[in-house]
């Protein structure tokens, strides 16, 4: 479903993504690993359309997408869910949701679909007309999970979903991720915490230093040597 | 007091157009008296020597405010963008005094007065009365101000512009058109300029000096106020009107314009976020 081909993106003069290679399937649940600074976070931004590549293909169901700009990428199914979960702090939790709409013209059904969110996240009904940066880091989280839902993506993009929350919230939002996966939408996660990565995707890739060092099924590395020492504290 | 009420309201429309520009757009706009100016100029040249209808060209002139603020955009802005802070100011700077010289070039700089409909005679109620033209400009003003709001928190237009202000690039993965929203935001803070300038040019005079001292006051009430606060522009309009009004009565006319600064002063050395602002926000 998405091709990567050579990506590289840099920052400034600063290579960031040193040309990696990727691929994801229709349906997948796919794992990005790695630790800080290896350039997880730069390749969706890149995916994205937030950060031009320098070089490289991004492919969409047959279609090159890498020179498109973030509003045509959104458009083409693709909903990034960034790192630090980015609500708007001072729009309610029903704004919120309807800028994750933003594009979508049909209002009557992102009516529906926001309702059906707020069914979902009864957490967020409860807060529907309070400014989002009023919400708990995990209630953040999940707005900003049904916010992009609500662009109706083919491919969601998720980057650190679990970062800063309390462990019984992380548990949380890994089921939510799950269930969005199982309701045949394809995913593509970056995750630090590479236990839980590996354990809930179907395949994954490690990145160290820009570059892809190891990929596999997630059941696999999970019993790597090199994964073990570094990644999964022995 | 009616005299403060129509000051205050003009004075709103001035700093939330510049409150909304510095706001979503960093950009300081040292043109935006300029502007003011602009819709005082552009309804005495269609009313008075065009002789349009005085109300279609109050109309026609804020329309013209905001086309003038699309182009400064597009064209000065738009090719810097990223670019530091003090190098769009310097822009901006520049853009005023090209629109100063320029309306001094073809208008000359005699003062100009434009008549209106309105009759002579006050309106008297009781111990007060008051002209028919300033009670028409005060309740246009306030109809301007709830259409702004109106705009910035009912339409999707103004959530992006909201957005926009509270996180660009997160704005930019909701699809949202950043490049479009930066020149709405400049074209419908030039239009509430120019609305001001038109309605307040028939109520004083219009000459190319008439932007200086809006531009210093647009910057006050947005200081007053905190910076991208729409609120609180709208009420440091009024309480600069009022400083004002206070100064020049109690005082001396002639340190009216200095008891707006005196106020400034006094909010960045007693609260430097300014009076109204919890943080930086928008809406």
């Amino acid at each position: 479903m998405l091709e990567i081909s050579d990506l590289v993106c840099c920052y400034g003069k600063v290579e960031a993504i040193k040309g990696i290679s990727l691929s994801i399937k229709q349906g997948q649940l796919v794992a990005l690993i790695g630790a800080n600074g290896a350039g997880k976070s730069t390749t969706l931004r890149s995916i994205s359309g937030i950060l031009p590549a320098s070089s490289g293909r991004v492919v969409l169901e047959g279609q090159d997408i890498t020179r498109c700009s973030a509003r045509e990428i959104l458009a083409r199914g693709i909903a990034h869910c960034p790192e630090g979960r980015r609500v708007f702090p001072d729009m309610t939790v029903e704004e919120n949701l309807d800028m994750g709409a933003y594009l979508r013209r049909d209002s009557a059904e992102v009516a529906e679909d926001r309702d059906r969110v707020l069914t979902q996240f009864p957490r967020l009904a409860e807060r529907r007309s309070q400014v989002a940066g009023t919400l708990s880091g995990g209630e953040q989280q999940m707005l900003a999970i049904g916010r992009a839902i609500m662009s109706k993506p083919k491919l969601m993009m998720f980057d650190e979903p679990s970062l800063g929350l309390a462990p019984n919230i992380v548990e949380q939002v890994f089921e939510i991720i799950d269930g969005i996966r199982k309701s045949g939408t394809t995913i593509l996660m970056v995750e630090q915490n590479a236990y839980a990565a590996l354990d809930m995707c179907d395949y994954a890739y490690l990145m160290e230093a820009g570059s892809i060092v190891l990929s596999g099924r997630g059941s696999e590395l999970i019993d790597d040597k090199h994964i073990r020492e570094a990644y999964l504290g022995g | 007091m009616i005299n403060m009420l129509i000051l205050g309201s003009t004075y709103a429309l001035l700093g939330i157009g510049l409150t909304l520009i510095f706001g979503i757009m960093r950009v300081v706009n040292f043109a935006h008296g300029e502007l003011y100016a602009f819709g005082a100029y552009f309804v005495y040249f269609i009313a008075v020597l065009l002789g349009f209808n005085f109300f279609l060209s109050l109309l026609i002139s804020i329309v013209a405010g905001g086309i003038l603020g699309a182009l400064i955009e597009v064209i000065l802005l738009r090719p810097m963008r990223g670019a530091d802070i003090d190098t769009t100011m310097l822009i901006m700077i520049g853009a005023m005094i090209v629109m100063q010289n320029t309306e001094q070039y073809i208008w000359g700089g005699v003062a100009k007065s434009v008549s209106t409909p309105f009759p002579e005679m006050p309106l008297v109620i009781g111990p007060f009365s008051v002209s028919w033209l300033r009670l028409f400009v005060f309740f246009a003003a306030l109809a301007l101000i709830a259409a702004a709001y109106f705009l910035i928190n009912r339409t999707k237009l103004g959530k992006a512009m909201r957005a926009t202000f509270q996180d660009r690039d997160t704005a930019s993965l909701m699809g949202v058109n950043i490049q479009a929203i930066y020149m709405a935001t400049f074209a419908i803070g030039s239009s509430l300029a120019a609305a001001a300038g038109a309605l307040l040019g028939p109520v004083y005079v219009v000459s190319p000096q008439m932007g200086n001292i809006a531009s210093l006051k647009a910057f006050a009430i947005v200081i007053l106020g905190g910076l991208g606060s729409i609120g609180g522009a709208t009420i440091g309009g009024f309480i600069l009107a009022f400083a004002e009004e206070m100064g020049a009565g109690y005082v001396s006319s002639g340190y009216r314009d200095a008891m707006g600064f005196l106020l400034i002063i006094a909010v960045l050395l007693f609260k430097p976020t300014g009076l109204f602002a919890r943080s930086e926000r928008i809406g």
